[in-house]
C-alpha cells in the first residue's frame, strides 16, 4: 500500500533526507521544509520504502503538498 | 495551569502592546502578531486588555489543562477540538482539570490563532510586559517558544468564572480575514523624490506583493520591487546600493524597509535601526492583518492613508475591546 509524506507547512524544501529504496520507520524524518526561517521535518506517516522522491530543494510547498512515496 | 504536549509550529506567550520603550536600547516591543485577536481572546473570558494569551503560528498545538477555568479562542480558525470534539472560535467556553485541547494547522484564511484565558498567562513580567521576544530569547515563558512538558501557569481570573462560558463576539465586530490583506500606509520617512521614484511609489500602492516563505515575527518579506524604483544610483556614504543609507532609527512596528531589493514589514520582534530606507509606515490599526499573512500563499496590499485617518482608526479599533462587543 502506498502512503504519501506530506508537507505540513507552507514553505521551500529545504532537502530531501532519504533517496528512493530506503527503509523508513513511522516518525522518521523524510525531509525538510524552511518556513519562517525555521526548519520543519516532514516525517513518515508509517513504516516503509522510500518508492519515489516528488519533490527538490527550493520547490514550494503548499499544506498538504505530497512529497516522498512509500510502499508501507 | 496548562500542560503542553506537543508546541506545534510555534506556540508563545504574548501579551499587547508589548515591552514599550526600549526601542533605544535595540530592543522590540514583541507582543502578539494580531493584537486584534487577542483582545477578543481576553475580552471573552473577562481579562483586561492587554493580558498575555498565547500564540499559535501554524498550528498542531496540542495541551493537557490542569485546573477549571474558562478559555478562548479567537484568530484563524484551526478546527480546535477539546477531548476531541469541536469546540467554538470567537467564543467562550468552560474547561476541565484533564481536558485535552488540540488544534489542526491554519484554515484557508489566517495564520494565527490565539488561546485567551480567564486570568490570562501568569509569567512575569520583564521590562514591563509577559511577551516573548524569540529573537532575543528573553520574556514570556522562558524567552523561548512553548514545548511538550512545559506548564504553563494562569493568573486569578479578573470575573466569576461561572459568568464567563458561552460570551460571543457580535457578528459585525468579527474581523474579515482574506488571502490578500489591505494595509492603510503613511509614505516616508524616505520616499519620493529623495530616495524613491514616483513610478516606484506607485508600484508599492498599486501591486500585490505575495508574502515570502521566510516571513516570521521579526520581518515579513514581500516580493521585490522593480529596476526603476530607487532615485538614486546608490546609497551614497551610506552604502553601494540605492536601498542603503546612514545607519538611522526604524519607525517600528509597521515599517516598510527596503533591503535591496526586498520590501519587508518591519514588525513585533524586528530591528530597532539599520541601514536600509523605509518608505512607508503601515497604521497601526491594521498591524493585526499582518499577522494574519500567511507566508507562501497571501497576498499583501497597501493603500495610501493619513494621520488623521491612523489616528482615528486606532482610536476606532481601541474602543472594540469593551464588553459592547458582545452579542
Amino acid at each position: 500500500m502506498e502512503v504519501v509524506a506530506k508537507a505540513h507547512m507552507p514553505g521551500l524544501v529545504a532537502r530531501v533526507v532519504v533517496n528512493e529504496g530506503d527503509q523508513v520507520k513511522a516518525g522518521q524524518e523524510v525531509a525538510v521544509i524552511n518556513c519562517m526561517k525555521t526548519e520543519l521535518s516532514v516525517v513518515a506517516p508509517s513504516d516503509g520504502v522510500v518508492k519515489s522522491i516528488l519533490v527538490q530543494e527550493w520547490d514550494e510547498m503548499e499544506v498538504g503538498s505530497p512529497m516522498v512515496v512509500l510502499e508501507a | 495551569m496548562l500542560k503542553i504536549l506537543n508546541g506545534g509550529i510555534e506556540a508563545i506567550v504574548e501579551d499587547w502592546p508589548g515591552r514599550l520603550g526600549y526601542l533605544g536600547k535595540g530592543m522590540a516591543p514583541a507582543a502578539a502578531m494580531d493584537n486584534v485577536a487577542l483582545e477578543f481572546a481576553n475580552l471573552l473570558v473577562g481579562n483586561p486588555p492587554g493580558e498575555a494569551g498565547i500564540e499559535i503560528a501554524g498550528g498542531y498545538f496540542e495541551a493537557e489543562l490542569g485546573v477549571d477555568t474558562v478559555l478562548s479562542i479567537t484568530g484563524t480558525d484551526m478546527k480546535p477540538t477539546l477531548n476531541n470534539q469541536p469546540v467554538p472560535v470567537w467564543e467562550s467556553f468552560a474547561v476541565k482539570k484533564g481536558d485535552v485541547l488540540k488544534f489542526s494547522h491554519f484554515a484557508e484564511f489566517g495564520f494565527r490563532s490565539y488561546i485567551g484565558v480567564a486570568g490570562g498567562i501568569d509569567v512575569p513580567l520583564y521590562l514591563g510586559s509577559k511577551s516573548t521576544c524569540i529573537f532575543g530569547s528573553y520574556g514570556g515563558f522562558k524567552g523561548r517558544k512553548l514545548q511538550a512538558e512545559d506548564v504553563l501557569p494562569f493568573g486569578k481570573p479578573y470575573q466569576d468564572l461561572k459568568s464567563l462560558p458561552g460570551r460571543k463576539l457580535k457578528k459585525e465586530v468579527i474581523p474579515e480575514y482574506s488571502r490578500v490583506w489591505n494595509l492603510r500606509a503613511i509614505p516616508g520617512p524616505n520616499t519620493c523624490p529623495d530616495y524613491v521614484t514616483e513610478e516606484g511609489m506607485d508600484f508599492l500602492f498599486s501591486h500585490s506583493f505575495k508574502i515570502q516563505h521566510s516571513s516570521n515575527r521579526s520581518a515579513y518579506r514581500i516580493d521585490e520591487v522593480k529596476g526603476n524604483f530607487f532615485a538614486r544610483e546608490d546609497g551614497g556614504v551610506g552604502g553601494s546600493h540605492p536601498s542603503n543609507i546612514v545607519d538611522h532609527a526604524y519607525a517600528m512596528r509597521g515599517c516598510l524597509n527596503v533591503c535591496g531589493n526586498t520590501p519587508i514589514i518591519l514588525i513585533a520582534d524586528g530591528p530597532t535601526l539599520g541601514g536600509y530606507i523605509n518608505v512607508l509606515s503601515v497604521i497601526n490599526a491594521d498591524l493585526w492583518k499582518v499577522g494574519q499573512g500567511t507566508p507562501s500563499r497571501d497576498f499583501i496590499k497597501f493603500t495610501m492613508s493619513t494621520q488623521e485617518e491612523a489616528l482615528q482608526a486606532r482610536i476606532d479599533q481601541k474602543a472594540l475591546f469593551t464588553e459592547k462587543s458582545l452579542a
